[in-house]
Parts: structure tokens; sequence; C-alpha cells
């Protein structure tokens, strides 16, 4: 059993790897991908967000297996939370009588607001601060909002899954179609010398996909969680 | 200044992982951790200053966009791997009846 105080030099050694490292901060970086990015994204991509450029275009790949991740993920703690004895819903968490009722009242005039709000970020994830990640996020909060506005509320866990599964076989799809139009793998499959409006087409269905699949496989780790205290 | 802060974050979070009793306690080191590594790599797409990365090409400074989709894949991957470990606490303390660490590996 390692002792705390034996941590210590472990933790210098760390300290000084790290320092050492980062003795030349300032030099450590270079800007050649910045400048690159920010001089042809817009132009390759049709994206404002040169972030969205590069997740949903450039970096196709990243996404592709991230999304992938959280596939597992979700896959993964519904099975883990597998439970014998059936229930109908969490009521055994949320407990009615412990939720006041001015909160279930803001929480109905807020839900439809914070719902707009990310079908707003998820829609315009390729012109402002935003994106299917982010605004998927925001969609999950809308959802689980549900939760204490209407506690006798049942979710099929099973439909969820089956979504996300065939979200992310659309997403593949989607993202291979490339190959027949431009000629390469996992990219925008609309030809590069077309309009840039026509380009965004691409962002805003990837977009619009992650976003689902984000807020339907956050929720449903949600409800596994609530499942799983029983 | 700002590498030392998030290098400290880092450090608190291997601290955590060390010295933590519980398992808890121990996914949330790691959760730590991870936001060490985050405000480390965010610090170092914005060395140059600037204005966020919404740009048509046209001549003005903005900050790395790579390290900021870097990070918001290491955001989602993140909460789902912390949510994993999680639930799986919870298996463990349903299995043992205990999350410290000397009851499990006894």
């Amino acid at each position: 059993m390692i002792r705390k105080w034996m941590s210590l030099p472990l933790l210098l050694i760390v300290f000084f790897a790290f320092a050492i490292a980062l003795t030349d901060y300032e030099n450590l970086y270079v800007d050649t991908a910045r400048i690159f990015y920010q001089t042809y994204g817009y132009l390759y991509t049709g994206s404002l967000n040169l972030v969205t450029a590069i997740y949903l275009d450039f970096r196709l790949l990243d996404t592709l297996f991230e999304a992938g991740i959280l596939l597992v993920a979700v896959t993964g703690v519904s099975y883990i939370a597998q439970h014998d004895q059936v229930e109908h819903n969490p009521l055994f968490m949320l407990d009615k009588f412990k939720i006041p009722e001015l909160f279930v009242s803001l929480a109905r005039i807020i839900y439809p607001i914070v719902l707009l709000f990310g079908i707003y970020v998820v829609f315009n994830g390729h012109l402002a601060p935003g994106g299917g990640f982010q605004g998927g996020s925001i969609l999950a909060t809308a959802l689980l909002i549900l939760y204490y506005i209407d506690l006798k509320k049942k979710t099929n866990l099973q439909l969820i899954f089956t979504i996300e599964k065939v979200l992310y076989l659309l997403l593949i799809s989607i993202s291979m179609i490339s190959f027949l139009t431009r000629g390469e793998w996992f990219t925008n499959f609309i030809p590069l010398e077309s309009n840039l409006l026509l380009k965004s087409v691409f962002l805003i269905a990837l977009n619009l996909i992650i976003g689902a699949k984000v807020a339907l496989g956050l929720t449903a780790i949600f409800i596994s969680f609530l499942k799983e205290g029983r | 200044m700002e590498p030392l802060l998030s290098i400290a974050v880092i450090l608190i979070g291997m601290y955590g992982l060390i010295a933590s009793e519980t398992i808890i306690k121990s996914v949330f080191s790691a959760t730590m951790i991870e936001s060490g590594v985050i405000l480390l790599f965010l610090n170092l797409g914005a060395l140059n200053g600037g204005v966020i990365p919404i740009s048509d090409g046209v001549n003005l400074v903005i900050v790395d966009p790579i390290p900021q989709a870097l990070m918001i894949t290491t955001i989602v991957i993140g909460s789902t791997v912390t949510s994993l470990a999680l639930i799986l606490s919870i298996k463990v303390f349903h299995n043992n009846g205990s999350i410290h660490w000397k009851d499990i590996t006894k």
C-alpha cells in the first residue's frame, strides 16, 4: 500500500517533466495551421465557424470515431445498468413531495425556451458559436427537465438505442458519399467548386444528426442512472 | 503563468488519484486531470490573443481553432467515460457493499 507522502516525489518528477517541456512555451506554438484554416477554411467548407469546419470537414474521421465512442459508452452504461425488477418510472428518486411547486411551474415555462435554444444552436452551428455537440447537450438538458414536470413519464430505452444506431449508420453513410462525388473518403460530398451556401447543407445535416445523437445519448445515460439508483 | 496553473490542476488530479480512498473520488480526480489538459490546450491555442474563430478569411487575428475542435471531442468523450466509470462504481457497490478501495482490493 503506497503512503500518501510517497506520492510527493512522483508529483515532483511529473512537475519537472512538464516544466522542462514548457520552458519554451511561447515558441512551442506554430501557427501555420491556424493561418491555413483562416485563409481557406471558409472557402473550402462554407462554414464561418472554423471549429465546425475542422470537425465536420477537415477532420471528419475524428468526429465519426467520437460518435462511435459515444454510442459504445451509452450502450455499455445501459447494459451495466440492467436490472431484474421492472420499474415503470423513476418515481423513487424524484419524490413528488420534495419538489417545490414553484420549481415545477418555472420548469414548465423554461422547457420550450431551452428546447428552442438548443435547436437554434444546432442549426446555426456553422455560422455562430455552437454546433452539434453543444446544442445536443442543451437539448438533453431540456429533455431532462421533462422528468421534473411529468413524474409519471415512461421512456422506452430500447427505442432510443435503435434510433441512435440508425443515426450512427446514417452519419457514416452520409460522410461516405463523398467518395462517389469527390473521390476521397469522409469529407463534404458537394463538389469543391460549388456555391458556399450549397456546401452548408452538408454541415447542417451532419450537425442535426450529431445533435440528435448527443441529446439522445445523454438522456439515455441519465435514465439508466435513475433506474439504477433503486 | 497560465500553463503553470493548468499543470497545478493536473498535479492536484494526480495526487487525488494516488490518495483517494473511494472509487468516486478517483473518478473525479481523473476528471480533474482532463480539465487541466483542456485548459493547457486552449491556452496554447490562444497565445497570440485574438477573437473567436469565426471568420471568412479577412485579415483579423483569431485564436487557433484546432485545439478547440480537439477539446470539444475530449469533453464529450470525457463525460461519457465518466458516466461509464460511475455506473461501474454503482455495480461494485451492489456487489461488495462498499466503494472503498481497501474493502474491494482485500
